[in-house]
């Protein structure tokens, strides 16, 4: 297998955006074609979950390749729900390491504003089991909320614990331009003061508005290229080092122990030996905070926390800019927004930008090694990647 | 007759699955594909449960209960829950009913109540 490098990221801005969906994806590309100094390239995978759905588009990555005259590139869409975006990473991957392509274009994108947010909402709920959840009315933030309350229940996640990754995430978005929210929380407005539970209702008991992340629209893009044309870009050397990739039940409720998420601990497991890296030698983070309460499991089963005390972690500030393992420095889900296909390219974008120091006030100091965590469905299909900067 | 929601218990070597699948989680005989149907219990205790506020577009309610109940077989599975005040670990029964309504269906599953 050959050595797979990242040589171009490219993102727009998450927020609504009134472009063609094509266009939004097309747009991030070609910031990341340029950042990589390629007009063109072999293959593109194009991510996405909801195109034939919400935008009444079939065939996207044919579009996006008309669209960056990329032609006659090979050129194929991928739909692996939340988890769409590092699928595409990951088949990106196997195109280079194997030899077939050495210039990969891997472009996420989702336009979920174009419809109202009833109707955002059931398009992610198809991704439930259709007969013994989704007839029900079940929503992933119910999905959440129940995995929440046991998590409260067993190890002492309390809403507390939730604002609290809430405000940190929100507010680290502050530091990033492309960021959905751009506007600052404190506990007092989100907690603790009389106001607070009229600015932050129930969405699904227990979960609070402030612990869900925003529907957005957005795109994101990164080049991937064999060694040999890394040494020609001559970009900073980030290598694509480690890939896991599990499945879980379809069904939430048939999995034996409730508040474990075994996809995400197998993908995270896998990552790492393929990399040669433990948890230890990871210097920022980027894990799937679609909800509050998934960046405390997630930071367990990953292997930052033993399982229980990912919230002792984060009371300490383990996990903020500066503390011993920085999560979300980019605001993640929470702050930057989750526009489903693109978010497990933008992860993979902002991994990058650590790497190579360009993170700006959100920079994680000599970061060398980062890892991405995108977690599909209601982690029954999580992707892990590992990324190491080499010179 | 009283509506069922069915498991599924492989002729092989008798796991049961629900929800239904095409190869079997224990024996993995894909060369087999026989399951008999065998009803769920209708009563339980509640693992988990929510109030969902947002729901889909569907749904012409305010609030709706759901929740993730062990069955008195051992198995799980989500229904809705009408019960004013849950509580994890409560006795709970069951019944099937419409749960929810499209234009021209009605899709029944579980609903339950305080045993």
């Amino acid at each position: 297998m050959r050595d797979v490098y990242v040589a171009g990221i490219g993102i727009t801005t998450f927020t609504r955006l009134e472009y063609p969906l094509s266009e939004i994806a097309a747009y991030a590309s070609m910031m990341a074609l340029k950042d990589a100094g390629v007009t063109e390239v072999d293959q593109l995978y194009v991510a996405n979950m909801g195109a034939p759905r919400v935008n009444h588009q079939t065939a996207l990555a044919s579009a996006v390749a008309d669209s960056l005259s990329l032609l006659p590139a090979g050129a194929a869409a991928i739909e692996n729900g939340p988890a769409s975006g590092a699928a595409a990473i990951k088949a990106g991957f196997q195109a280079v390491a194997s030899g077939m392509d050495d210039v990969v274009l891997v472009a996420g994108v989702e336009r979920m504003r174009e419809v109202n947010n009833l109707e955002a909402t059931d398009f992610v709920a198809t991704l439930t089991h259709p007969l013994a959840e989704y007839i029900y009315g079940v929503t992933l933030p119910a999905h959440a909320a129940m995995f929440t309350r046991l998590y409260m229940e067993k190890y002492g996640v309390t809403e507390r614990h939730l604002a609290m990754v809430g405000v940190k995430n929100q507010n680290a978005a502050l530091n990033n331009v492309w960021a959905h929210l751009q506007q600052g929380i404190t506990m007092e407005g989100i907690l603790d003061s009389p106001e607070a539970m009229t600015n932050n209702p129930y969405v699904a008991e227990p979960l609070r508005f402030f612990d869900a992340c925003p529907v957005s629209d957005g795109g994101a893009a990164i080049i991937l290229v064999s060694k040999e044309k890394a040494m020609e870009l001559g970009r900073p050397l980030i290598r694509l080092s480690g890939i896991g990739q599990a499945t879980d039940t379809h069904a939430v409720f048939e999995r034996e122990e409730p508040t474990d998420l075994l996809a995400v601990r197998k993908a995270a497991k896998d990552a790492f030996e393929m990399a040669g890296l433990t948890p230890d030698d990871v210097d920022v983070a980027e894990l799937h905070d679609a909800f509050t309460i998934l960046e405390i499991a997630e930071s367990e089963e990953v292997g930052f926390f033993p399982k229980g005390e990912g919230h002792i972690g984060l009371e300490k500030g383990e996990t903020a800019l500066g503390g011993r393992i920085p999560i979300n420095v980019g605001g993640g889900l929470k702050g930057r927004g989750h526009p489903v296909g693109a978010t497990g390219v933008a992860q993979a974008w902002e991994i990058v930008t650590q790497l190579r120091g360009d993170g700006g006030k959100r920079q994680v100091e000599g970061a060398k090694v980062g890892l991405t965590l995108n977690f599909g469905g209601f982690g029954n299909n999580v992707v892990c990647l590992t990324f190491v900067r080499e010179d | 007759m009283a509506r069922e929601i069915y498991a599924y218990k492989c002729r092989l070597c008798g796991t049961m699955h629900y929800p239904f699948r095409m190869v079997c989680k224990g024996c993995k005989q894909n060369d087999y594909f026989e399951f008999d149907t065998v009803p769920l219990p209708k009563n339980g205790k509640l693992l988990t449960y929510t109030t969902v506020y947002n729901l889909p577009a569907q749904y012409d309610v305010a609030t709706l209960g759901l929740g993730i109940v062990e069955l008195e077989n051992g198995m799980r599975m989500l229904g809705q829950l009408q019960i004013d005040d849950p509580k994890i670990g409560m006795a709970v029964k069951g019944s099937v009913e419409v749960v929810r309504k499209e234009t021209y269906d009605n899709y029944y599953g579980m609903v339950f109540t305080a045993a």
